[in-house]
């Protein structure tokens, strides 16, 4: 456990060695929000007005809280998995004490932490400047279900990357186009962009299928209350099970992938 | 050079599937989502669904071409990190104009045409006149002049500050704030967005040109700010390059 915690600080600090990249990435996720923020308040000028199920405060709270959900779900360090792989820089990990997955999960843990940091305070920052309607959730119920699924919004997502990480074993100078298509699908079908339930029912039932759904909708919804308990519970089963089924993945695929490795580079 | 660009791309299809793939998947959601949000709302911003898939796609087929054009801006960093672009510059060809046009990007260019159809089918449907057509290929033409003009500061900011990844990514976002008419953004971003950095004269005036909503005043002074900031651009280019300390090579 300790040299996880070194890991987590270290890594932390290593954030800091590069803080012109981090503050331009923050930049960045503060943009994509004004494209949404600005999008739907277009929508909503009227106050009253209430589309696909939303009115004024429950929609804007969905986009403000994008940028804070965003931060703890899509913040990571795997992203540098494939190109360790790409490169046969892994042969440093495999030799080393260290279980490879816990690495990168304490890493994640650490720049999750500092991007939430930063959310926080540009949130507040947009929050006074925009004078969003906000809605709070005060459903102790519905808040504790809806921290469960952004627990497992982060073990998905870590899943999720590292299955597409290990695309390199296979195809070495692929890595990055398999992330690529990743990204999309997250901002998508994740509910990055606009919230899911906006599409037609059959479009929206086929991709609750998917794992894609509960990285940022679904803990959206719970907090936002339009499940109910036991919508929210149905919601955080599926979650676990992809979270079961994905890890089960992993292992197969990691264990596939080394035997193909061929350490390129090294 | 485009011809080495476009064999490197060709001889790695499988990548050059993916990103391909990637960039219809993303373009497609993006069109879809803006379907079913105009067919809840019936309008945005007092635009109906045509006049906002046409925005769409005249940042879509703006961004396409700057990207086509100008893919090498996005490998210059490791040019100067290294030392390289001493290769460059001592070259008998402009040095711009090597990092700036030098790998023209295979992928956007499959892009273009479909791109260009989709803008004809859905611009027809808005039944502009000869004239608004024209006036939109010219402003288009202007808005890629916009383009090239923030490519430069891009690479100029890049021999200063040795960061190039993030700014142009940066130029990214602020251009995409354009995928939908600047009408949308309550002032001071809209005032910024159109006069500051130009994202409105870049995607939004071309659009509105051929739906006839703009004025001959805001026509002109579209043309004088291109004008200014490819000017200005040039001018920090050759700054930047003083600035430049050939640092490893």
């Amino acid at each position: 456990m300790r040299k996880y915690l070194s890991i987590f600080r270290i890594s932390f600090a290593q954030e800091f060695a590069y803080r012109a990249n981090f503050i331009m990435w923050r930049i960045r996720n503060v943009m994509q929000i004004f494209l949404v923020f600005f999008l739907w308040d277009a929508v909503f000028t009227d106050p009253n007005r209430l589309v696909f199920g939303y009115d004024r405060s429950k929609i804007l709270t969905y986009v403000f809280s994008l940028l804070l959900i965003k931060s703890i779900v899509l913040s990571t360090r795997t992203i540098d998995v494939a190109g360790e792989i790409a490169r046969g820089e892994l042969t440093n990990y495999l030799l080393k004490p260290i279980n490879y997955f816990r690495y990168w999960f304490t890493r994640d843990l650490s720049t999750k932490l500092l991007n939430l940091l930063f959310a926080i305070f540009e949130t507040s920052i947009l929050v006074v400047l925009l004078r969003p309607p906000l809605f709070l959730q005060n459903d102790p119920y519905i808040l504790g279900l809806f921290l469960i699924s952004l627990a497992l919004a982060v073990v998905l997502y870590f899943l999720i990357l590292l299955i597409f990480s290990l695309f390199p074993f296979w195809y070495p100078e692929q890595g990055w186009g398999a992330l690529f298509i990743l990204f999309i699908f997250t901002e998508f079908a994740g509910g990055g962009l606009f919230p899911l339930d906006i599409l037609p029912q059959a479009l929206q039932k086929g991709l609750y299928l998917t794992p894609f759904p509960y990285l940022l909708f679904m803990p959206l919804q719970i907090y936002l209350g339009k499940l109910g308990v036991l919508g929210a519970f149905k919601a955080l089963t599926v979650s676990a099970a992809w979270v079961g089924l994905l890890t089960v993945m992993l292992r197969k695929l990691w264990s596939l992938g080394l035997k193909a490795y061929r350490a390129e580079g090294r | 050079m485009s011809r080495n660009s476009f064999l490197a791309v060709l001889a790695q299809r499988l990548s050059f599937a993916i990103f391909l793939v990637g960039k219809v998947l993303r373009f497609l959601f993006f069109l879809g989502f803006l379907f079913f949000l105009l067919k809840g709302t019936n309008t945005l911003a007092g635009y109906g669904i045509n006049q906002v898939i046409f925005f769409f796609l005249t940042f879509n087929f703006i961004d396409a071409t700057a990207q086509f054009f100008f893919r090498e801006v996005y490998r210059f960093r490791p040019l100067v990190v290294s030392g390289d672009l001493d290769l460059v510059l001592v070259k008998p060809i402009s040095g711009l104009f090597r990092v700036l046009l030098g790998g023209a990007d295979l992928i956007d260019f499959v892009t273009l045409p479909p791109l260009a159809f989709a803008l004809f089918y859905v611009g027809r449907l808005l039944n502009p006149t000869t004239f608004e057509v024209g006036l939109f290929l010219l402003l288009v033409i202007n808005g890629l002049l916009i383009a090239t003009a923030f490519h430069i500061f891009v690479l100029s900011l890049g021999i200063i500050t040795l960061e190039i990844d993030h700014t142009v990514m940066i130029y990214r976002d602020l251009t995409s704030l354009g995928r939908f008419p600047v009408d949308i953004y309550k002032q001071p971003l809209r005032g910024v967005l159109t006069y500051l950095l130009p994202v409105g004269v870049m995607v939004t005036l071309p659009a509105k040109a051929l739906m006839g909503l703009v004025t001959p005043p805001g026509v002109l002074a579209s043309f004088a700010l291109s004008a200014i900031v490819i000017f200005l651009s040039l001018r920090f280019w050759n700054f930047a390059l003083t600035k430049y300390t050939s640092a490893s090579s």
